[in-house]
């Protein structure tokens, strides 16, 4: 059974789900999402990596407001975004479940729903759970 | 300034600004007006003036504003670089008049935005529509992740953030072209409706319309112009390097932190042979209060960690050791991002001249500072001198 996705070039995999990066030959660099140079030394020679799933909070904070188009969801509520590091590289997502947060709190990586589309389909981004 | 010579010297002549706030005409007009005054406040003519540079975000082009203000023939050369904008602007007419041997340039920018937060759209900034369509490419969840971050590794108090609200209104309340002018109490301030948490209503600043001119002036020409010449000592603008912390960034590298605004400000000291501790009046991009937090630190203006006494004690106040944002900042007068860096070269410049049209420095101040940041992670820093005194 395929999961729709937000964008597929996101993920390493989704069963079990594991972000895609890139990591640099060069420098070692690792970056989210995967590109085709490393702008930490310019180096172009870069690979595809699976990242870390888990890390700590490096920030957050809460979206209190329906953010502009092209923000997409069902129905709003305020949700939490957070910066999580994942050892080699700190990654952007929502931070689920809760709205309060420490920094340091460790947690997982996990599907989150996004929104559903008009024939029904649930698309699905990515996110962290406490753990 | 001893020993340098004063043909390389670029002084500030003249200025003008619209008032800042909603406005329901085309936003040249704005721009026209501030340069009407700018010219006038140095008793010159558009005939008078040799080089023009001009700034907006907008969709107007504003070397077109040779069509109201007169077809002389000369150069307008226009930029484009986000809420940096102002700063470039200014670096680019002042060397514009070095390089070519100039005498008089005009400077202005201006905009006339949409109300609430800018959209931005993803694959302008060269990322995926993923990152819109889940929400996170919002600039003020960026600057509530950033300010978070900086509090706690600095160890500042989060009530922090609402003695920052509380100065730029009470500035904003005493300057007769601010936006906001109604005070806010710190309480208010950390007790008002949470927008991206840590930061409240109270906290941001808000996209809004004003433009404003500044009259360059190169050398001799600038003391033939105006009683009381600024010397444009430093205009330094940097770009970001591995380890900044940008908005719209999907990843940071887990290294050390870089900021421009680091290297912006240290290059303009630098340039200008004076350190940070002789400021006596400063602008700092302050977007957010976090922003004004995080950039007294960046720019070297104070230690990283300093700040949460430093507000306690009125440090940054009109009459403490660091007068700063003396009109309020971008909190209280909203940032029309064209004309927002010039704004406070305009007030840093009235300060110096002794002719602040809100509450005035004391004790003649002579060394100011601007600093602009933007997106998508440059900033541009000066360096101003009163001249006369103690050289
Ligand atoms: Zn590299």
């Amino acid at each position: 059974m395929s999961i729709q996705l937000v964008d597929a070039s996101l993920f390493a995999s989704t069963e079990p789900v594991a972000l895609q990066g890139s990591a640099c030959a060069t420098c070692g660099a690792h970056v989210f999402p995967a590109q085709g140079s490393c702008p930490m030394c310019a180096g172009v020679d870069v690979s595809n990596v699976a990242l870390p799933t888990e890390g700590t909070v490096w920030s957050w904070t809460t979206q209190n407001f329906a953010p502009k188009a092209p923000f997409r969801t069902d129905e709003f509520h305020p949700f939490s975004i957070g910066y999580v590091d994942l050892g080699s590289v700190i990654v952007e997502g929502w931070l689920l479940d809760k709205t309060e947060w420490v920094i340091g709190e460790p947690v997982r990586l996990a599907l989150a729903k996004a929104w559903t589309n008009d024939d029904g389909t649930v698309v699905h981004t990515y996110g962290f759970e406490a753990i | 300034m001893s020993g340098a010579n004063i043909d390389n010297e670029v002084y500030i002549v003249g200025g003008g600004m619209t008032e800042f706030g909603r406005f329901d005409g085309e936003d040249q007009e704005l721009a026209e007006q501030a340069m009407r005054e700018a010219l006038a406040d140095c008793n010159i003519t558009w005939a008078d003036v040799d080089f023009a540079v001009g700034g907006t975000n907008g969709e107007t082009k504003p070397d077109n504003m040779v069509a109201r203000m007169g077809l002389t023939g000369l150069p307008f050369i226009t930029v484009k670089n986000g809420c940096a904008t102002g700063g470039v602007a200014l670096m680019t007419a002042r060397n514009g008049l070095i390089a070519e041997g100039r005498d008089i340039a005009v400077v202005v920018g201006y905009d006339n935005h949409a109300r609430g937060a800018f959209a931005a759209s993803p694959a302008r900034y060269g990322i995926g529509d993923w990152y819109g369509e889940t929400g996170m490419m919002v600039t003020t969840s960026y600057f509530a992740l950033k300010i978070r971050r900086y509090l706690h590794e600095h160890g500042i108090d989060e009530r922090t953030l609402g003695y920052v609200s509380e100065k730029a209104f009470d500035y904003g309340s005493a300057h007769p072209l601010a936006w906001r002018r109604k005070p806010v109490s710190v309480d208010e301030a950390i007790d008002s409706d949470v927008i991206n948490a840590p930061l409240t209503r109270f906290m941001f600043c808000s996209p809004d319309a004003g433009a404003v001119a500044l009259v360059l002036a190169r050398g001799k020409r600038a003391f033939e112009l105006c009683e009381n010449p600024i010397r444009l000592a430093a205009v330094e603008l940097r770009g970001r390097r591995p380890g900044s912390f940008e908005v719209f960034s999907p990843w940071l590298s887990t290294g050390e932190r870089t900021s421009p605004s680091i290297d912006a400000a240290q290059a303009a000291f630098a340039t200008a042979g004076i350190t940070p501790d002789q400021v006596q009046v400063a602008q700092l991009q302050d977007t957010d209060s976090g922003a004004e937090i995080i950039h007294l630190g960046e720019t070297g203006l104070c230690a990283n960690g300093e700040q949460g006494v430093g507000y306690l004690n009125g440090d940054y106040k009109i009459d403490g050791k660091l007068p700063v944002n003396t009109d309020g900042g971008c909190l209280a007068n909203g940032e029309p991002v064209g004309a927002s860096g010039l704004r406070q070269v305009h007030e840093v410049m009235r300060q110096l001249q002794g002719r602040a049209l809100g509450q005035q420095v004391p004790n003649n101040p002579r060394i100011g500072f601007t600093h602009v940041y933007g997106a998508p992670g440059i900033s541009a820093c000066t360096v101003l001198v009163k001249e006369g005194a103690n050289s």
